[in-house]
């Protein structure tokens, strides 16, 4: 799979979002502009209600914007149908949540192995990388157990090889250490990273997690809507 | 797509309470689809049945008698009947498909129990007795395996013999000889009036004279005089000796009814050397022919320029047609009620699992599952249920249908003279219905779960993952 | 009025008047044809002109007498066919007066002057009561039926008197005649019906009649008296007597059936 070059891999452009709530009109993003290098762990900090999982959303490309130009992957995401969207995000974007949102009915394995049957893979083809990535995690062992059975570590884990088993350009993970005590939390992170440099993937979090933020290499902080710093770490 | 059916299945075991609730209702909702379906063929095939036994398929009569001739049954008679017979018996197409053609009488008159004062008018059917005992062997749904032949009181062996209905018995005074139970004698009319002028004359010498009585019992059996008119207006009077008083089922019928052998009513109606018959009658082998024969036989009529008109026997008992369409009429509704109750059933049951998987199915369309894929995920466990509520109850159908078999169970149709066994069909012919009620079931549940399907596929991404 | 009542007195009745007649012939002469035999007794029974009389007939059931009308008949040869064209009216019992039968070639109608309607009885309807007696009395004998002898016998008529008679056979001409086989007692010296027996056509007798009570009518002797037996209903007797014979010119409207509401 071939990454496209160009140095970002998102790209914002005096972005607006506004929602109605009740009959009020709340402006969750109110001219954002920014832009997220390719291949490095990015980062979004700010309070709550700042927009924040807002920003995530629309990187995400699970949300549009009210005005302004959001580009993914090089993409601009402005004119296309739900069709292109979902297919694009399937090809391109992974996602790792707070509450792992793992499927219940499916083990470990079929979890893992669900998003490559989105491509069209075939088989064979499905189950090599499968496997591999359940080995990358250390979870090889548990593949045939259901979330329930599963720890809230095992499970990210299984949520990180789900949004990698695809080699997307872009994952995204809202929070992915919030669910996990303090321990489990550090080897994720250090899963991540490893992954990350492994497969050269562009990281965008938001965290609280002080550890995770300290591997940031970009740092970008929101308040009430606005993009109010933007740090570089890490001579990146 | 596997992974879809693959889901599918493993949802259905996620709530298995849930779930078991949804495919039971559909379960009993098919079954009593299925067994009232089953009985209203059933009955509609039985009194079919009756009706093709007692009257064939088809009649052929005179132009004009259908509307006409009851008026007037001598003058609407089928002239030199048995060529038209041999003409239909010879013809390449209609020759598989008839089973009996026979020749009939229909007539009315006056019968007369002189003996004891007693005369009424009667309806008189004459039939050739071998071809209504073969008419009275038809069962092409084998409804009536076993059942022992219905005598028809009619022979060949002495064609003065033949048996009437309870009703004109009665009133004939006849119950007595005839061992008919429950049936009081008529009352003499006492002669109340006053003598009129002098003493008469002694009729009874003059009588006499003549009067070789005619012998009033034959080996046991009563008689009674048929007084008729013939097709040319004279009065016509034959003895009649009656075997065995028969219902007729419909009270009116069974006041006058008169069934004697086709030659003595030819004789009574027509004359001694007649070569006429009111009708002639056609029993298919199969009801399914009737389009076919009624086509080809108003052919073979019209290129004979022969002045006969023919009627089947829906419309020479609009009774077994408003009969058929009402019941078809009753089950359509009732499947309807069901129907409704399964879609609505079914509505609950998906909306409620979309309701718990909202998270779910914030999920998967974030990870790039498509909308139509989530539509046809819920669809998919919508028709799930469906389909096996609906096998389980077809299955459940069966086991009724076999046990109610068993039980013998006897039910007097309306109309019918005599009690006829409950049977459910678990033969072929219930097979187009459980199909239906299959397919019915499967496509109203997969229409019940596609609104909160669509609902579930619309869902905006952000809010469904807000869910927990 | 009850159709189907057994007080059809009146066709009978109708066809009676034929009876009293005008005529002369008394053809008594050695063998004769039986077809001459036949048109003699004809004459003796029924006159050749327009003629009015009262018939009065009584029913009688087991012997004992049941019911009782009188009647008015006309009666004249159509001019088309010489057929005689019979027109009755109800004079008794008061609830049947005024009521009218008409009788014109093979039809049979039926008047109420309440409803000023005129209905045609078919053959069905003439079978019960005593419209079928009205065949026995009127039917034009020597023009429907063909004779043939059976030989001369001596036998009783109705008071027990003997006499000597021609015993004919008569079978029908035509098909639409009433009786499909007739055996008639005429007495030979006087050409006089004496007896008669009708059969249907499955060969079982219908009627037996006896004619008597003869006087001077008009210009014959008739027989004043009929009695007919029914040989079906064994217990019913019903005698048909003439009183008040005249001939009198009747106008051919009343014949008509259109006309019978104004008929006086």
């Amino acid at each position: 799979m071939a990454k496209e070059a160009g140095r970002d891999v998102v790209r914002f452009l005096n972005v607006v979002k506004t929602y109605e709530e009740g009959a009020v009109n709340v402006t969750a993003l109110n001219g954002v502009t920014l832009a997220v290098r390719r291949g490095i762990f990015s980062m979004i900090v700010g309070p709550s209600g700042s927009g924040k999982t807002t920003l995530l959303n629309l990187i995400g490309c699970i949300d549009r914007p009210t005005t302004g130009t959001v580009e993914v992957c090089g993409q601009a995401v402005a004119g296309m149908s739900d069709r292109a969207i979902t297919d694009f995000r399937a090809h391109k974007i992974g996602f790792v949540f707070q509450g792992f949102n793992l499927h219940p009915v499916l083990s470990a394995y079929e979890n893992v192995e669900y998003p490559l049957l989105l491509l069209g893979l075939n088989a064979r083809e499905r189950r090599k990388r499968t496997i591999a990535m359940l080995e990358a995690v250390g979870l090889y062992d548990h593949r045939k157990h259901r979330p329930n059975q599963l720890s809230g570590g095992q499970k990210q884990r299984v949520a990180i090889a789900r949004a990698l088993v695809k080699e997307p350009e872009l994952v995204l993970a809202d929070e992915p250490t919030a669910n996990l005590d303090s321990r489990t939390g550090a080897s994720i992170v250090e899963l991540m990273r490893r992954i990350q440099r492994e497969h050269s993937a562009s990281f965008v979090f938001s965290t609280h997690d002080p550890h995770l933020m300290s591997h940031a290499e970009e740092t970008f902080m929101i308040r009430d809507g606005q993009l109010v710093d933007h740090r570089v770490e890490n001579g990146a | 797509m596997s992974a879809v059916v693959k889901i599918a299945f493993r949802n259905l075991r996620r709530n298995a309470r849930r779930s078991f609730m949804t495919m039971s209702a559909i379960a009993v909702g098919a079954a009593a689809m299925l067994c009232f379906g089953q009985f209203i063929a059933e009955t509609i095939l039985e009194f079919q049945t009756g009706v093709v036994r007692q009257n064939g398929h088809i009649s052929i009569f005179h132009a004009g008698y259908f509307d006409f001739g009851a008026g007037n049954p001598a003058a609407y008679g089928i002239s030199d009947y048995p060529s038209v017979i041999r003409l239909i018996g010879n013809d390449p197409v209609l020759k598989p498909l008839i089973r009996v053609a026979t020749p009939t009488i229909s007539m009315f008159g006056i019968a007369g129990n002189y003996g004891v004062d007693a005369s009424t008018t009667f309806s008189g059917n004459g039939y050739v007795p071998a071809d209504l005992r073969k008419m009275g062997s038809w069962d092409r749904y084998g409804l009536f395996r076993g059942w022992p032949p219905i005598p028809i009181g009619i022979t060949d062996s002495d064609e003065s013999v033949g048996v009437i209905g309870v009703g004109i018995a009665r009133i004939l005074g006849e119950c007595a000889a005839l061992h008919v139970a429950n049936c009081p004698t008529p009352p003499r009319v006492a002669d109340v009036s006053p003598a009129i002028g002098a003493a008469p004359p002694d009729f009874a010498e003059l009588a006499k004279r003549d009067m070789t009585s005619v012998a009033p019992v034959h080996h046991g059996a009563p008689r009674l005089d048929l007084l008729t008119a013939t097709s040319q207006g004279a009065p016509n009077v034959a003895s009649f000796f009656v075997i065995g008083a028969e219902s007729q089922g419909i009270r009116a019928i069974d006041d006058s009814y008169v069934r004697m052998h086709f030659n003595l009513a030819r004789r009574l109606l027509y004359g001694r050397n007649s070569t006429e018959a009111t009708a002639i009658v056609l029993q298919l082998n199969s009801t399914a022919d009737l389009a076919l024969a009624q086509e080809r036989l108003q052919f073979l009529l019209k290129s004979r320029h022969l002045n006969l008109e023919t009627r089947d026997f829906t419309q020479l008992n609009p009774f077994y047609a408003q009969g058929e369409q009402f019941l078809g009429a009753i089950f359509i509704f009732i499947a309807s009620i069901m129907a409704v109750i399964v879609l609505f059933t079914v509505v609950n049951t998906t909306s409620m699992a979309v309701l718990e998987r909202t998270n779910e199915i914030g999920t998967a369309r974030a990870i790039g599952v498509q909308r139509s894929t989530i539509r046809w995920q819920f669809a998919l466990e919508g028709s799930l249920l469906g389909g096996i509520g609906a096998t389980a109850g077809l299955v459940m159908a069966q086991l009724i249908g076999l046990f109610l078999n068993a039980l013998h169970i006897s039910i007097a149709m309306p109309g019918s003279s005599q009690p006829s066994r409950l049977i459910l069909l678990t033969s072929s012919t219930a097979a187009p219905l459980m199909i239906g009620v299959w397919l019915v079931l499967v496509v109203v549940a997969i229409m019940a779960a596609w609104v909160p399907a669509n609902q579930a596929a619309r869902m905006p991404i952000v809010d469904a993952l807000r869910h927990v | 009025m009850n159709w189907h009542s057994a007080r059809w007195f009146g066709l009978g009745a109708a066809f009676c008047a034929a009876m009293l007649a005008h005529g002369s012939a008394q053809a008594a002469s050695a063998a004769p044809s039986p077809d001459a035999i036949l048109r003699a007794a004809d004459i003796v029974r029924f006159p050749q002109q327009p003629f009015r009389l009262t018939n009065t007939l009584v029913e009688y059931i087991n012997g004992k007498a049941h019911d009782r009308v009188v009647l008015s008949v006309y009666s004249k040869p159509d001019p088309a066919t010489a057929e005689f064209n019979t027109l009755v009216r109800y004079v008794e019992p008061p609830r049947d007066a005024g009521k009218m039968v008409l009788f014109n070639g093979t039809n049979l109608w039926f008047y109420d002057p309440a409803s000023k309607e005129s209905v045609r009885i078919s053959p069905q309807q003439r079978l019960i009561g005593q419209a079928a007696d009205g065949d026995v009395v009127t039917t034009n004998l020597s023009r429907d039926y063909a004779a043939t002898m059976l030989g001369a016998e001596s036998l009783q008529d109705a008071d027990r008197a003997n006499r000597d008679c021609w015993h004919l056979d008569l079978k029908p001409k035509a098909p639409g005649a009433v009786y499909a086989r007739i055996e008639i007692w005429i007495e030979r010296s006087s050409s006089r019906p004496v007896k008669a027996k009708f059969y249907s056509d499955s060969g079982r007798m219908l009627k037996i009649a006896y004619y008597h009570r003869y006087s001077q009518v008009l210009d014959a002797v008739r027989p004043t008296e009929t009695i007919i037996i029914d040989a079906v209903d064994v217990n019913l007797v019903t005698t048909m007597t003439t009183a008040d014979f005249v001939a009198q010119a009747i106008p051919d409207a009343w014949f008509q059936r259109d006309f019978l509401p104004r008929v006086p």
